[in-house]
């Protein structure tokens, strides 16, 4: 089972919000990684076909997904970022509407409703209009819809947004426990959500993938690129300015323990440290990714072309 | 697929807008047919006053008087009788020089306030139209009706349907040959004899059945969040990417739209004629269209004639329900739909036709305007397309289908396309 991306492309007139991206993906969990307007979000919409690509195809199985039509999206889980809901609608009601639409039968619909809606915490407020659930609520309604008909496809856009913290490790558990023998693309802009779970990471920047393998390969991509230095307390500032800074923090004496992520050591002193997922990420993004939508012509070079899926 | 018609049919009734527009539009017609019963009010020229049901009463024993069928023979000799009776007190001669205010005085003096009743009676009015002129009294147009006219009451009927294609609407039109013949041909069909008397219940829903120009609005703004509230909401990422979100589900909302705006229709149809029947009394289902307005060329009863307004006004109902979906899948937002649905369901009654043929033949088409028994049974409105003429009621039905049939694959067409971004 694997869903691939053949040069998928979506131009807005002369803006480039998904540019040419190819990936393969199996079954596990594939984190998509990338700042706000990086294109994530267009590329999900294209592997779900809620959006034509301007070229490209999405292939499943090596059939395209638009020919497939209703027996790919059969197979399809999706969680769009900004769910849509009917206020008026209980979670029940929501649910069983889209087990209508994913062609559950009805006795099989209520079962897994039930069933889905206390998996993610919404044991007891089935009877309730979706328009009274708090935000973090509503986003557990949206994650339960998208595993109703049990998908082989899980397509998760920032499924995290709105989610507390202990909802967040409940959201990881359930997805980890669902994704065997399936694939689950799951896009986030925060790093520790795919951390953990993620089989392998994508990372796009200005609609390009730039960066894809699995998480620990990818963190070694970081080596010898993430240090540590003391610093006064007072310089801190000035070097958040100019530095790439993941993480300060202030000791005793009046200093500060600054990492930061740069080709070499840029404060003297500086010792080199263990990478992490978010250094990497951090690295890559750090002169401010271009937004997604730049002109093709106006495109920067990504980072380590070499290691484009 | 009946699971998700329910719950289409749901989500439109759930929405605050739409449970408000519904119901609101029943419970305001309950009231107007309720003070159309309770303020009903009558004078006799007797000086008797009569509210409500007796005033209802009172009409239906009048129209009884004179019930049955008109024979050419009856017709002449009720109108003789009705000379011997006026003109026995009052000079036959001078009532042509008068005014109709001068008759009536003139009228009032001379007789009793029964006999005044009983010379003010519709049926006179009704029986002398062959030959009335504008604001002329009944006695005035009888002065002048001889017996040989009289004999020829039929006839003199018929062509009040020539008189009015010579007239050409005032002016406002030239009727071509083959609408001329078109007229004819239908005035012809009207079975003869006519009969006379009271069809209270269905005249009343033909006065009424305006009202129900709300219940299409009603259907309207309930339907035009079908497809913009998924754009507006996000919900379409959701529901496209579903097995059924771009097949069933557009037929199921199609289908629960029908479903809905037929059924709500249908409440609202009932109010109107469920009260006009309870009150006025359902009598006179197969008395002559001719016993409401003698120049209508339709070979229809009253009750068909009714059942016939009721049924264009559903037609509308349909048509406007089917663009109402085209509009609301090509817009993100329900508010260019609910504004062009206003906008041909009320502000069209508002526009003049200024006298413009055309004009007032294009305005006709839309329910407020269509929605009263001269526009669709006397006003001769015809429209010849190429070799063909459709009447008023038949270009109603045709465009109110092609409306439907039009818009209908443009939704369905619209949402199934539809990209999310």
């Amino acid at each position: 089972m694997e869903l691939v991306f053949d040069r998928l492309t979506k131009e807005y007139g002369a803006k480039i919000a998904v540019d040419r991206v190819c990936a393969t993906l199996g079954p596990g969990v594939h984190g998509l990684l990338g700042a706000n307007g990086a294109g994530k979000t267009t590329l999900m919409r294209m592997a779900c076909g809620v959006l034509r690509p301007t070229s490209g195809e999405v292939r499943f199985d090596g059939a395209p997904i638009e020919r497939m039509g209703g027996d790919y999206r059969a197979l399809l889980g999706y969680l769009p970022q900004d769910f849509g809901y009917y206020p008026e609608f209980t979670a029940l009601d929501f649910m069983e509407y889209l087990a209508a639409l994913k062609g559950i039968g009805r006795r099989a619909a209520r079962e897994r409703s039930l069933e889905l809606l206390a998996a993610v915490g919404l044991s007891g407020e089935e009877r309730r209009r979706i328009r009274t659930f708090s935000g973090g609520m509503k986003q557990r309604l949206g994650i339960a819809q998208a595993v109703l008909n049990d998908p082989a496809v899980l397509v998760l856009d920032e499924p995290t947004a709105g989610l507390d913290p202990k909802e967040r490790v409940r959201f990881r558990n359930l997805i980890a426990s669902f994704a065997q023998d399936k694939v689950v693309l799951l896009s986030t802009h925060i790093v520790s959500d795919v951390e953990s779970i993620a089989d392998d990471i994508l990372m796009m920047r200005a609609g390009a993938l730039v960066l894809s393998g699995r998480p620990g390969e990818l963190v070694s991509k970081a080596e010898g690129r993430v240090w540590e230095a003391v610093v006064p307390a007072g310089r801190v500032e000035e070097l958040e300015a100019s530095l790439t800074v993941s993480n300060v923090r202030h000791l005793e004496g009046g200093r500060a323990l600054l990492r930061y992520v740069a080709d070499e050591p840029k404060v003297p002193g500086s010792a080199p440290a263990e990478p992490t997922l978010e250094d990497l990420y951090l690295y890559v993004f750090r002169d401010g990714a271009a937004g997604a939508g730049s002109p093709r012509a106006a495109r920067g070079a990504h980072f380590k072309e070499g290691y484009h899926a | 697929m009946p699971r998700l018609i329910l719950f289409e049919i749901k989500k439109m009734l759930s929405r605050r807008v739409a449970l408000a527009a519904n119901v609101g539009v029943i419970v305001f017609l309950v009231a107007i047919m309720a003070l159309n019963v309770t303020q009903n009010r009558t004078v006799s020229f007797a000086g008797e006053e009569f509210n409500g049901v007796e005033a209802l009463a009172y009409n239906r024993s009048e129209d009884e008087k004179h019930a049955g069928v008109v024979t050419a023979e009856r017709a002449a000799e009720d109108i003789a009788a009705y000379q011997e009776m006026v003109f026995s007190r009052i000079d036959r001669d001078a009532v042509g020089e008068m005014t109709g205010a001068a008759v009536y005085s003139l009228i009032a003096q001379s007789f009793s306030p029964e006999e005044v009743d009983d010379l003010y009676n519709v049926y006179w009015n009704w029986l002398l139209r062959p030959w009335r002129t504008a604001g002329e009294e009944p006695a005035q147009t009888a002065a002048r009706v001889t017996p040989e006219m009289a004999a020829n009451w039929y006839g003199a009927t018929d062509d009040l349907t020539q008189d009015a294609l010579d007239d050409g609407q005032g002016g406002m039109w030239e009727y071509s040959e083959d609408e001329r013949e078109y007229w004819t041909a239908k005035q012809a069909s009207v079975p003869e004899p006519i009969e006379y008397g009271y069809s209270g219940g269905w005249d009343n829903i033909v006065s009424c059945f305006a009202f129900l120009v709300f219940a299409i609005l009603a259907v309207c703004i309930t339907l035009a969040p079908v497809f913009s509230f998924e754009y507006q909401s996000g919900a379409d990422a959701v529901v496209l990417a579903t097995r059924h979100g771009r097949t069933r589900l557009v037929a199921a909302k199609v289908l629960a739209a029908l479903a809905y705006a037929t059924a709500y229709f249908a409440v609202c149809a009932a109010i109107v004629v469920g009260v006009s029947l309870a009150f006025y009394g359902a009598d006179g289902f197969g008395l002559s269209i001719q016993s409401m307005s003698l120049s209508s060329p339709y070979p229809l009863t009253a009750g068909q004639a009714a059942l016939v307004s009721v049924g264009l006004m559903y037609a509308a109902c349909l048509g406007l329900a089917c663009l109402t979906l085209a509009l609301s899948s090509r817009a993100r937002s329900t508010l260019p739909v609910f504004v062009t649905d206003v906008v041909l369901v009320l502000f069209t009654g508002l526009i003049p036709s200024a006298g413009v043929g055309i004009l007032e033949r294009a305005l006709a088409l839309f329910p407020l305007n269509f929605s009263n028994f001269t526009m669709l049974f006397s006003a001769f409105e015809s429209y010849p397309v190429g070799l063909v003429v459709f009447d008023l009621i038949g270009m109603i039905l045709v465009v109110y289908a092609v409306l439907a049939i039009v818009a209908t694959p443009v939704a369905a067409a619209s949402f199934r396309r539809h990209q999310v971004s």
